[in-house]
């Protein structure tokens, strides 16, 4: 029960405003909930591989179990770096990414991995956030925001959105609603190995996304399987490194309304949203219909 | 002409600066708007409101009067409960456009989103664009222009009222048929539009309700039911069981009953009060030394209801009952200085002015809700579901539908009226937020807001209204009582009242609310000792609904639901109603609430508190297994004597 944002810049040259936009996004609509934030947000180019941990409790223990896994899966580390309830590090690898991944989650809470993409989320508001993380200040292409309100799974910071799709680096979702198949779902999908971290209906939807796409298909044909194989209420919103698209149920019980013009497009639960990056400006938006889905990239 | 810049103030401060400004009779602009909620909402009186911009949610809803005109778009529900008056949109409207209508006229010059005119009453809804799926949906009245396309299922379960596409029809819903349209309806309607300068040269298809779900097909036989779970001779295939099923072999269906869960579960009979028999004889002066009193619903800031005493009425409607049980009710609770509530049917004026304190309830159909009432209420509640039916709305046969009562709720008379089992705009905790709101900003932040809900995950469901910012909770066990329901679920859905209240206390615990916003239980609270049981685990009030009616005459014989009862109370039929005697059994009612009282006091006194707020899980023990599971307060089955035994001592 949340709201979700979205933006995708189409030219480069405006990418500079792409923390300060998300973050006024989610402000905008911080009343959908006030439990957490998150954004993912889409840089050009790290150095290598990002990762981001989240750190609570005995943060040495857990960041020598990180070098030392680190170590193990062959990565180099380039850099590292505490922020928030985080640690950031950027690692030279060039193995495959599940496995990889998989280790990096035993060694400690893994919140993303990507060339470009960086998930950051905690509890608080997109203010709190942009604060202890300077989200404002983050340049990129594109990303997805998320505030929440909890209903059944715990307050804290991994329990937060964006999902990132597990074992795909650079893959993202922010969802508002409840998937009311889930364990139907998530038992299929860890019969085939996948792995969860949480009881969050929303990462099922991003290892679903990360499945289909490891079966080599493409998003729009992800996008449009999962409105069917879905149940429940659901607007949600996936970012991969090229672009951003939405998937909507059929019955619209959560609200979407989108905005575009030649330079960007903008997705939101509230047009109010929309309206926080154009003040004082009516827009005129389009409401994605029922049981649709559409993608956009670079 | 005033002025209003959002860029500048708060939605909070305009509603406000709107509310000064319409009271001098000025009009109002309203700048840089960004798409807020909540803009305009309450707002009573005929004014003219221009908003340069896109507005939120709930634009202008809840008003009376006025004259709106939104330059741009709309979010969700445009011009909810409008009462009278115009709204007209130049952009598009987002889903249930129109909403709970009561009359009035919307026009939206674009499109509009799904189940525009959701249980609208009356007025008009033009939509000079395409409306999206379920227009219509579960309508009671009046009627939706569509001059473009209409989407699927138009017309979903609507009771009565019209809708005309000038358009493609892409699918109707249930229960929905295309009708003939008359000369005189079609010159109505052009009528309409050149008032608001629309052009439109196309021909129009009329849909109506086809009238194959407003009543049940066959009726029930009549019968004394006995409860459910009433087994006679000790066999599995009894009379009973047997009873049930010739009936379900004649109607096809499930059965309806009033009344309570039958059935045994572990209740506050399975708690005793560690009571040091020593302490009773110094109780005898309790309620001159024992504090009651107690406030309710201040933890946003809105004025308190002022209870004499932690109890109060449980909602039950007018519509399940007649308007004498009502009355006489609301006199009780006037007599005890408690307060009283409306339940599902909306406000009569008699039961206003009967009661000294009243919170007004609204449910998903919005029977009955107005903003007038609202102002008039002491505290407002939106009910989610009850402990008798979780997850199911409200149930009034045909026989209860009168022409008075249709017209209160603003629906057709004579229909099995079902009420829908979820609001229109509460598809979640992130829309209940919003829908809170708009009911504090149109009654500038006043009233406490409450909400009603039955026991299924209490564990989550009281998290979410914390967060939402309730002001209190009235939480509803499985043993909670209704006008009627089906058997099935009154007796197998939901989770008992003492286990409601434990999961409510666990899952406040878990989020540190301490106790910050109280739980009132209810659902077979049967008297003081139960109320102070209750009160020992952790609610801070209980309610009392068929405890108060059978106080005034109420024979339980089970049969709410058919409208004939012999003793005036769950009926709307004037001559069954007119052997209810009001004054009598109000007095018979406020008696029973000073016993009440007396018991609360004295029990808290022999426990040895001077206040209610005293009591504590250490007064308590468990005399079974499953209480004691349920609660976690210790198992003492040899815990005796019992507190109501000790208590004969001291009268």
């Amino acid at each position: 029960m949340c709201g979700i944002a979205g933006i995708f810049f189409k030219k480069s040259e405006t990418g500079g405003a792409l923390g300060r936009s998300l973050v006024n996004m989610l402000d905008g609509c911080q009343h959908r909930g006030l439990d957490s934030t998150g954004f993912a947000l889409y840089e050009n180019g790290f150095k290598g591989l990002r990762l981001r941990f989240i750190i609570d409790e005995d943060a040495e223990a857990a960041v020598a179990r990180i070098k030392t896994v680190l170590a193990e899966q062959g990565a180099k580390l380039l850099s590292e770096k505490r922020e928030g309830a985080s640690l950031v590090v950027e690692v030279e690898y060039d193995g495959e990414i599940r496995p990889f991944a998989y280790a990096m989650e035993h060694a400690a809470k893994l919140v993303s991995i990507g060339s470009s993409l960086d998930i950051i989320k905690d509890v608080g508001t997109a203010r709190d956030l942009d604060r202890i993380y300077g989200v404002g200040a983050i340049s990129g292409s594109h990303g997805v925001g998320h505030v929440r309100l909890a209903t059944e799974s715990e307050v804290k910071p991994e329990a937060a959105h964006p999902f990132w799709a597990t074992g795909f680096s650079d893959v993202a979702i922010v969802h508002n609603g409840q998937i009311t198949n889930y364990w139907k779902m998530r038992r299929r999908l860890e019969a085939r190995g996948f792995e969860f971290r949480t009881d969050n209906d929303s990462e099922l939807i991003a290892v679903y996304l990360a499945d289909k796409l490891a079966q080599g298909e493409t998003l729009e044909l992800a996008l449009e399987q999962s409105v069917d194989d879905l149940d429940g209420v659901f607007s949600f919103l996936v970012s991969t490194k090229e672009g951003i698209g939405f998937a909507k149920d059929r019955l619209a019980a959560k609200p979407m309304v989108m905005f575009e013009d030649d330079d960007l497009v903008a997705i939101a639960s509230e047009e109010v949203s929309l309206n926080r990056l154009f003040p004082g400006q009516p827009l005129t938006t389009a409401e994605p219909a029922p049981g649709t889905f559409r993608t956009w990239s670079r | 002409m005033v002025t209003l810049d959002l860029a500048q103030i708060s939605v909070r401060d305009a509603n406000e600066a709107m509310r000064a400004a319409a009271a001098r009779g000025e009009n109002i602009e309203l700048l840089n708007p960004d798409a807020r909620h909540h803009l305009g909402v309450g707002l009573v009186a005929p004014v003219k409101v221009t908003i340069r911009g896109s507005a939120g949610y709930f634009c202008a809803g809840l008003s009376h009067g006025a004259r709106f005109e939104i330059e741009s778009n709309v979010g969700w529900g445009v011009g909810d409960s409008l009462y009278d008056g115009s709204i007209v949109v130049g952009g598009n409207a987002s889903a249930i456009a129109g909403v709970a209508l009561r009359g009035g006229e919307i026009v939206v010059k674009g499109n509009i989103g799904s189940r525009a005119g959701q249980v609208m009453k009356a007025g008009t809804l033009l939509c000079c664009g395409n409306a999206s799926f379920l227009a219509g949906y579960m309508m009671y009245g009046g009627r939706i222009v569509i001059l473009g396309d209409s989407g699927e299922r138009v017309g979903e379960d609507m009771s009565a009222g019209a809708i005309y596409v000038g358009g493609k029809v892409q699918s109707l819903g249930s229960d929905a048929r295309l009708a003939e349209m008359t000369p005189e309806e079609d010159a109505d309607i052009h009528a309409f539009l050149r008032k608001y300068g629309v052009a439109f040269d196309g021909v129009f298809q009329k849909i109506v309700n086809a009238g194959n779900k407003l009543r049940y097909g066959v009726n029930e036989p009549v019968s004394r039911p006995l409860p459910y779970t009433v087994a006679e001779g000790g066999t599995y295939w009894n009379a009973k069981v047997a009873e049930d099923i010739h009936a379900k072999a004649l109607i096809g269906r499930y059965r309806l009953r009033g009344y309570g869960a039958a059935k045994a579960v572990p209740h506050f009979n399975d708690i005793a009060l560690r009571l040091d028999p020593a302490r009773i004889r110094a109780a005898s002066d309790a309620l001159a030394s024992v504090n009651l009193k107690t406030k309710i619903g201040d933890r946003n800031g809105a004025k308190p209801l002022e209870l004499s005493m932690p109890v109060l009425i449980a909602p039950m409607s007018y519509g399940a009952l007649s308007k004498s049980t009502k009355i006489a009710l609301a006199r009780a609770s006037k007599l005890a200085g408690i307060v009283e509530n409306t339940g599902e049917g909306g406000m009569l004026p008699e039961q206003r002015a009967e009661a000294g304190q009243l919170i007004y309830q609204c449910l998903s159909g919005r029977l009955g809700w107005n903003i007038h009432d609202m102002l008039r209420a002491d505290a407002l509640e939106i009910y989610i579901s009850q402990g008798a039916k979780p997850g199911l709305g409200g149930q009034l046969m045909a026989k209860k539908v009168t022409a008075q009562l249709a017209a209160v709720r603003g629906i057709p008379e004579g229909i099995d009226l079902r009420s829908p089992s979820r609001h229109p705009d509460i598809m979640g905790a992130d829309d209940l937020v919003i829908k809170v709101e708009e009911f504090r900003e149109a009654t500038a932040y006043s009233k406490p807001i409450s909400i009603k809900m039955g026991a299924g995950r209490v564990r989550d469901d009281i998290k979410i209204a914390y967060k939402d910012g309730f002001d209190f909770v009235q939480l509803d066990g499985l043993q909670g009582s209704t006008g009627a329901a089906s058997t099935e679920v009154l007796e197998n859905v939901g989770i008992p009242t003492l286990a409601a209240l434990q999961e409510a206390l666990d899952g406040l615990r878990e989020i540190d609310a301490g106790t910050d916003m109280p739980i009132v239980l209810m659902g077979g609270i049967k008297d003081g000792v139960d109320a102070v049981k209750a009160l020992a685990l952790g609610a801070s009030a209980v309610a009392m609904g068929t405890a108060a009616l059978i106080a005034g005459g109420c024979i339980s014989c089970m049969q709410c639901h058919v409208g004939n009862c012999v003793v005036g109370i769950a009926t709307q039929d004037p001559e069954h109603e007119a052997r209810y005697e009001i004054e009598l059994q109000a007095k018979a009612i406020a008696r029973f609430l000073e016993s009440v009282r007396w018991q609360i006091a004295t029990l808290t006194k022999a426990l040895g508190h001077s206040d209610f707020r005293q009591l504590s899980r250490a007064d308590l023990v468990a005399l079974t297994p499953e209480a004691a599971a349920i609660t976690g307060l210790p198992y003492e089955p040899d815990y005796h004597p019992e507190a109501e035994e000790l208590l004969t001592e001291v009268a």
